[in-house]
């Protein structure tokens, strides 16, 4: 059975490298992994350097692939299917009648992104050759509305393959067997109440129980009890930041949250980043 | 009179836009304007610091003791939305079906273009009203700034006649002239419905007929905009993080925004310097253990070596830049907590790298 991972957080904790260090960390197990991004435009081709992420899964120097899931072209993948003709799509779909409906339809680029993600584990289109799907998926807010889509388009539209469709999607997406959710935090204030929270929203709305990801630990075994600041500024900084870390563990146990730790690597190249990184990762 | 400046601040998610935002609106009131700091969702922190926190209304920022005045809102979606529709579509006109029309609904908050909208209708009627000397906008989270300046654009295509019409000229009611034009619209209308079911069509329809009582007046309004966003009163200041690939991004987003007329000037890359200056050279202090110690030593090693990659970085960066955008590279204060000292901090450390 295909697994999916999705992986989230606040903007700019690191989640981007954090999944491709787990696509790496799965494919070094053996299986075929695809690591997915959503929007419009490639961060990974900067980052490993590719001539092109497209919608179709290409090789990177690691073992996995990428892809860049847009709404538009996952609708259209989804309305051939349907329509089961380019002509009819043609028609419908290439006329600023039409690409003005996508843009006001409630969700649908959402909804049409979630079906494509899902579409393995629900036997829906083109089986997919992949044993794991790793989502780079959207920052906090924007992926709670992702994850709403299925379920207000259910709501909108009761009936019709569409109503059917969201119903699958949602099932699928609350499925422990096949999804997990991966949040990424900071050992800062704000990263960390966010997390709490949209754990707490995963659980309420889809009853998800999602795994904690404690980003850009300082990589070092000290704690901060050993250090006497006095006047060393450099001292000073690290007991403070490793009081700051001891303290989001602190806060995210007290609601029985245990956080996987990821340390802060720097200064190497994408490849060796994401190798390292993922080193560190257990499964 | 002196007319009302503006600061657009664009970025993407998570650079710290918002509180950069609110510190330059500190910055500024503290240098006698009155200033209005607009934000998009800020952390409940923040919120709480600016004094907006369960409020949608334009608020005075409590407890800070400035030479100008300092006021802050959160800006409500659908409330700017709605407000706006009910003056375009004029006195008596009837709008309560529109408003529980599902799809205005979710259009008027959710619709990729609307937030952007509604950010630049607040913008534009704050500045209209002649009461500031400053305005200070934060921008919508998005991957990708430029997205905030095309969105106008996106939002005006729907309300486009051509594409209303098409709709409110399918309900069978329309006539001879309408029946005609309308055989291949009927086709397509029938693929939506085999996609969608016609409950979401019946929708479409309603949201469609409204649609051109105001779709004259929300495309004035974004001309409007659009003569603001590219005047001399206004400028834009990118804001990224101390990071190679988001940089790169910042640079040809840069490049991009200039390209269309917007007056950007300014890189602020946030957090890109250490509050302290670290000498590596002193002791370490007594450190409790020896392993302790030498623990310590090493992560010392890396440590320095993380500096110099960061400076590196940095000088990259502004050599690229050069000639073309000033390049303001904040300090990052340990604690980032989002209360009215760290504000003052970062006001303060804006106020010695940006003249206004």
């Amino acid at each position: 059975m295909q697994k999916i991972v999705f992986v989230t957080g606040k903007g700019g904790v690191g989640k981007s490298i954090y999944a491709a260090a787990l696509a790496q960390k799965y494919s070094l197990k053996g299986k075929r992994t695809l690591l997915v991004e959503l929007g419009d435009e490639s961060f990974f081709k900067t980052f490993f350097g590719l001539p092109q992420v497209q919608y179709t899964p290409s090789k990177t120097l690691n073992d996995f692939e990428v892809a860049l899931w847009s709404g538009s072209e996952a609708l259209k993948e989804y309305a051939l299917h349907l329509l089961k003709s380019e002509a009819v799509y043609r028609l419908f779909f290439e006329n600023k009648v039409s690409r003005a409906l996508i843009q006001i339809a409630p969700g649908l680029p959402e909804l049409a992104i979630l079906g494509k993600i899902t579409s393995g584990p629900r036997h829906h289109g083109p089986s997919s050759p992949h044993e794991v799907i790793v989502v780079d998926a959207f920052a906090t807010g924007h992926f709670m509305a992702l994850m709403r889509a299925p379920k207000g388009m259910a709501q909108a539209i009761s009936f019709g393959p569409m109503g059917e469709q969201s119903r699958s999607i949602m099932k699928t997406v609350e499925d422990a067997t096949v999804c997990e959710y991966h949040i990424v935090t900071l050992a800062e204030e704000l990263p960390i109440k966010e997390t709490i929270e949209l754990y707490d929203q995963l659980k309420t709305e889809f009853n998800i129980s999602a795994d904690i990801i404690l980003n850009k630990k300082l990589n070092t075994q000290l704690q901060s009890s050993e250090l006497n600041s006095g006047n060393n500024e450099f001292v000073k900084y690290v007991k403070e930041t490793l009081a700051r870390e001891e303290d989001a563990r602190t806060r995210l146990k007290e609601r029985n949250l245990n956080p996987s730790e990821v340390p802060f690597i720097y200064d190497k190249t994408s490849y060796e980043l994401i190798e390292q990184i993922a080193a560190g990762i257990k499964l | 009179m002196k007319s009302t400046q503006v600061v657009v601040c664009i970025g993407c998610g998570g650079v710290g836009k918002t509180t950069v935002s609110a510190s330059l609106g500190y910055m500024l009131a503290d240098q006698g304007y009155k200033t209005l700091v607009l934000t998009i969702d800020p952390a409940k922190r923040l919120a709480t610091t600016l004094g907006i926190e369960g409020t949608k209304e334009i608020t005075e920022v409590p407890g800070v003791q400035l030479k100008g005045k300092l006021f802050a809102s959160v800006i409500d979606h659908q409330t700017v939305f709605n407000d706006f529709i009910k003056r375009a579509s004029g006195a008596g006109a009837d709008i309560t079906p529109i408003f529980r029309n599902k799809l205005y609904q979710q259009m008027s908050t959710n619709l990729s273009g609307s937030q952007e909208f509604t950010a630049l209708e607040k913008l534009y009627s704050t500045y209209e009203s002649g009461e500031y000397d400053w305005i200070v906008l934060d921008t919508p989270p998005s991957k990708h700034a430029i997205d905030f300046l095309n969105a106008p654009q996106k939002l005006s295509a729907l309300f486009n006649d051509s594409v209303a019409k098409w709709f409110r000229n399918t309900d069978g009611k329309g006539g001879l002239f309408s029946q005609i034009i309308s055989t291949g619209t009927r086709q397509v209308i029938q693929i939506l419905e085999s996609l969608t079911g016609s409950e979401f069509v019946k929708e479409l329809r309603l949201f469609f007929s409204y649609i051109h009582s105001w779709q004259d007046k929300l495309e004035n309004r974004i001309v409007q905009v659009h003569k603001l966003l590219v005047s001399s009163n206004t400028q834009f200041f990118l804001i990224s993080s101390l990071d190679e690939v988001k940089m790169t991004e910042a640079l040809s987003l840069g490049q991009e925004v200039r390209k269309q007329g917007f007056p950007l000037n300014k890189i602020i890359i946030n957090k890109s310097q250490f509050e302290k200056t670290f000498d590596f050279n002193i002791g370490l202090g007594n450190v409790q253990t020896p392993e302790a110690l030498k623990e310590l030593e090493q992560f010392k090693g890396s440590f320095e070596h993380y500096i110099t990659h960061r400076e590196e970085l940095l000088h990259k960066f502004e050599n690229s830049v050069a000639n073309r955008m000033d390049l303001v590279s904040l300090k990052e204060y340990l604690d980032p907590i989002s209360d009215t000292d760290n504000l003052k901090l970062i006001a303060f450390d804006l106020s010695q790298k940006i003249k206004l």
